[in-house]
């Protein structure tokens, strides 16, 4: 082989592994890619929602996967958790955990099994104190085989370290962890990759996208609730 | 036959300072027992505290010295430890106390193994004798070894230094032959019998044992009594030599001694390691394993505490037990210094293929990883902050769900039979730990706002037939904020309830 030849061909080798690793580079959730806008093939396939208008806002075409996502709410009953739910049955089903760490109330088995979650896939922790949920939560996003984690923020706020911690430990173990947070947090600054504020708007649920990384936000969506529950009968009162 | 006679001449001072890290061995440390120096360490040897000094001569040899009182029961423990290692080795065991020093018997405390069965197993005599003497040092019990064709003479060799020396060298198990020779090589102060008996074989003049073997058995008969012939044919392998076979008890039991008590968890973690260690190169051996750890911190006589590890599938690996134990241990705080730790595993149980998860292919890795996690969780967290939740049959909402063990986790698959279904209405997701009573006035409620009802009635009657009726009519509601509320009415006292939150 010729002197030159070979030079050509470790070129060639070269300028492949950079472009191996420049790929490798721009799968990570945390790249923006504003100039290249949203396509299938450039971002990470997100979680379908099970809302394919809300599928269409988001910038994987779903939940993020292995990235905080955090719900601004005020008052729990505005249909929250029957946002999650269909994503959280999709993944019990795939034999992957979910776990709640803190739930404000008693998650009603009846409802959540006929909304297709396997029970037996749901850990619901406890832990005491502030230190100790933050642990558990840090260790259960990075253990690898959870599919989903719902965290509500207690009574003391977590500070911005430890947002940060555990938004590296959902990458790492490659787990949706989803931080319900109150309302008025939306104006401090967060490192969650998405954020959403919901609340109600009569009889809708009314979706906010306050930040995505890769994607455009500030749109609002209203999404109906199930017409089960807001079908009216005659008033008896 | 080959018995391997194993010696613990330091035992009662080993069993007390065993725990201690290499740092506090530089103390001069000594065990007593009746006022008389039993065994010293090293740093005291050397500044000539030994055997059967009194206790105003010791400490005048040497002014700092430790004294520490002799625990019979404790070594008794750890010979029964050794024991059931030795068992791991070959199913012949038989583990000898050593005497107490007020009947003037000074015999060590023994263990002897009968090695014919396995040394194709171990790979011939000195890869076995290497493994035995290593793993003795592992756990830091000094010893000295003899081998012979019958326990006495297994024990008598033990004490002959070129025997010994023989020993460190040869590859093979000697013939017939090499055990006479032996035997009548060894001088007549190393037979097992008493101080009367030594002091009268030598006024005879008999030094060694050869030369007791050439006199006519009847005459030793006569003059020695027939305790002694009948000992001298066990020696020579003419007669059985029958002693008392080890079984293991269906569980493990360690304790670790700390001559300064210690007063840190940290502290612990290094004795707490070797404890786990020891454990499960038992297990290992025995096919068995444990879904418990207990483990016991001993304060003396201000009493103890006792947790408890779980996993929830067999683990054999020491680091990942030993890292659930230092879980729980930075739990807890220490309010006296700790005395002894204590290791127990009273349910072992075997341990059969499917159920290890350390599989060697790295399958099934989510699975494991998920054990891991719960028994990470269960060990920092407690038992009771772990839940699952299952259905339940029942007419009542707030009955129609049980709080679920976690262990119902893993058996989720498997499990067969009746499969329960949810009923088919629109349920709420959250429930309320228990129903929060509604403010009504005049014919409105209040919940944060006024409320006003969209559905309904749903009637839910259950327990007619018991005293306490519930009889009740469910609505879901709508609040001033847009939130889905379900709310019930009671029949009997006419009062509304929140139940539960459509979210």
């Amino acid at each position: 082989m010729s002197n030159a030849e070979n030079i050509l061909q470790n070129k060639q080798l070269s300028e492949d592994s950079r472009h191996q690793r420049l790929s490798r580079l721009l799968a990570r959730p945390d790249i923006w890619q504003a100039a290249n806008g949203v396509s299938p093939e450039n971002s990470r396939r997100g979680i379908t929602t099970g809302y394919a208008a809300l599928d269409a806002l988001l910038a994987g075409r779903g939940w993020p996967r292995g990235a905080t996502t955090e719900l601004l709410v005020n008052q729990s009953g505005v249909g929250e958790m029957s946002l999650l739910l269909p994503a959280l049955a999709e993944m019990t089903r795939r034999e992957q955990m979910v776990v709640l760490v803190n739930p404000p109330f008693i998650p009603y088995a009846p409802a959540l099994a006929s909304a297709g979650v396997q029970l037996e896939k749901l850990l619901i922790l406890h832990p005491r104190g502030h230190k100790d949920e933050l642990w558990a939560v840090e260790q259960s996003l990075q253990s690898g085989c959870c599919g989903a984690l719902l965290s509500w923020q207690g009574r003391q706020a977590p500070v911005d370290k430890d947002l940060r911690r555990l938004q590296l430990a959902a990458r790492e173990g490659d787990c949706s962890h989803f931080h319900f947070r109150p309302a008025s947090t939306a104006t401090s600054p967060s490192p969650a990759s998405l954020r959403l504020g919901l609340a109600s708007d009569g009889e809708q649920l009314a979706v906010k996208l306050l930040k995505q990384l890769g994607g455009r936000s500030g749109q609002q969506l209203h999404l109906a609730r199930n017409p089960d529950l807001t079908r009216r009968d005659r008033p008896l009162h | 036959m080959l018995w391997l006679c194993l010696q613990f001449p330091k035992l009662p001072l080993e069993v007390l300072t065993r725990a201690q890290r290499d740092g506090d061995r530089k103390t001069a440390q000594a065990v007593v027992e009746e006022q008389l120096i039993v065994d010293a360490n090293r740093p005291a040897a050397e500044r000539g505290v030994e055997t059967g000094l009194t206790i105003a001569t010791a400490c005048a040899l040497c002014a700092d010295l430790q004294l520490l009182q002799r625990d019979t029961r404790r070594e008794e423990q750890q010979l029964q430890q050794l024991a059931q290692w030795g068992y791991s080795f070959t199913p012949v065991v038989s583990p000898q106390a050593a005497g107490s020093i007020d009947a003037g018997d000074n015999r060590f405390a023994c263990l002897y193994l009968e090695l014919s069965g396995c040394l194709k197993a171990s790979g011939g005599l000195q890869p076995l004798l290497q493994q035995l003497k290593r793993e003795l040092r592992q756990m830091r019990i000094s010893t000295f070894m003899g081998l012979g064709h019958s326990p006495s003479a297994a024990r008598m060799l033990s004490q002959l230094p070129e025997h010994r020396q023989w020993l460190r060298e040869t590859g093979t198990p000697p013939t017939a032959q090499q055990w006479r020779q032996w035997i009548s090589f060894c001088p007549s102060k190393l037979l097992d019998c008493d101080n009367k008996t030594i002091a009268k074989l030598y006024a005879c003049g008999i030094k060694r044992v050869s030369q007791l073997l050439a006199i006519p058995l009847s005459e030793v008969g006569s003059r020695f009594g027939r305790g002694f012939v009948d000992y001298l044919a066990r020696l020579n392998g003419g007669r059985h030599d029958p002693v008392p076979s080890y079984t293991p008890p269906p569980e493990f039991h360690n304790e670790l001694f700390f001559p300064s008590p210690l007063d840190n968890s940290e502290q612990l973690l290094f004795p707490a390691g070797r404890l786990v260690r020891e454990l499960c190169q038992q297990l290992q051996r025995r096919q068995l394993y444990s879904q418990q750890l207990r483990w016991k911190l001993d304060f003396g006589k201000r009493g103890c505490k006792v947790f408890s590890v779980e996993t929830s599938r067999p683990l054999l690996d020491p680091q990942r037990l030993i890292a659930l134990t230092r879980l729980q241990l930075e739990r807890l705080t220490l309010e006296q210094p700790i005395q002894a730790l204590t290791l127990t595993c009273d349910r072992l149980h075997p341990l059969d293929q499917q159920a290890l998860d350390d599989d060697l292919f790295g399958e099934n890795t989510a699975l494991q990883r998920s054990h891991q996690l719960l028994d990470r969780l269960q060990a920092r967290l407690g038992h009771e902050a772990l839940s699952g939740v299952t259905l339940r049959e029942s007419h009542l909402p707030e009955q129609a769900w049980a709080s679920a063990d976690t262990l119902v986790l893993q058996s989720g698959r498997n499990r067969k039979g009746h499969q329960l279904n949810p009923v088919n209405a629109p349920r709420p997701t959250w429930l309320l730990q228990r129903p929060d009573k509604l403010q009504s006035r005049e014919h409105r409620l209040f919940y944060r706002g006024e409320i006003k009802l969209l559905q309904g009635p749903e009637r839910i009657d259950g327990y007619w037939w018991q005293h306490g009726r519930h009889g009740r009519d469910y609505y879901i509601a709508r609040g001033e904020e847009g939130g889905l509320y379900w709310v019930f009415q009671d029949l009997t006292s006419e009062d509304w309830y929140l139940q539960g939150i459509y979210s």
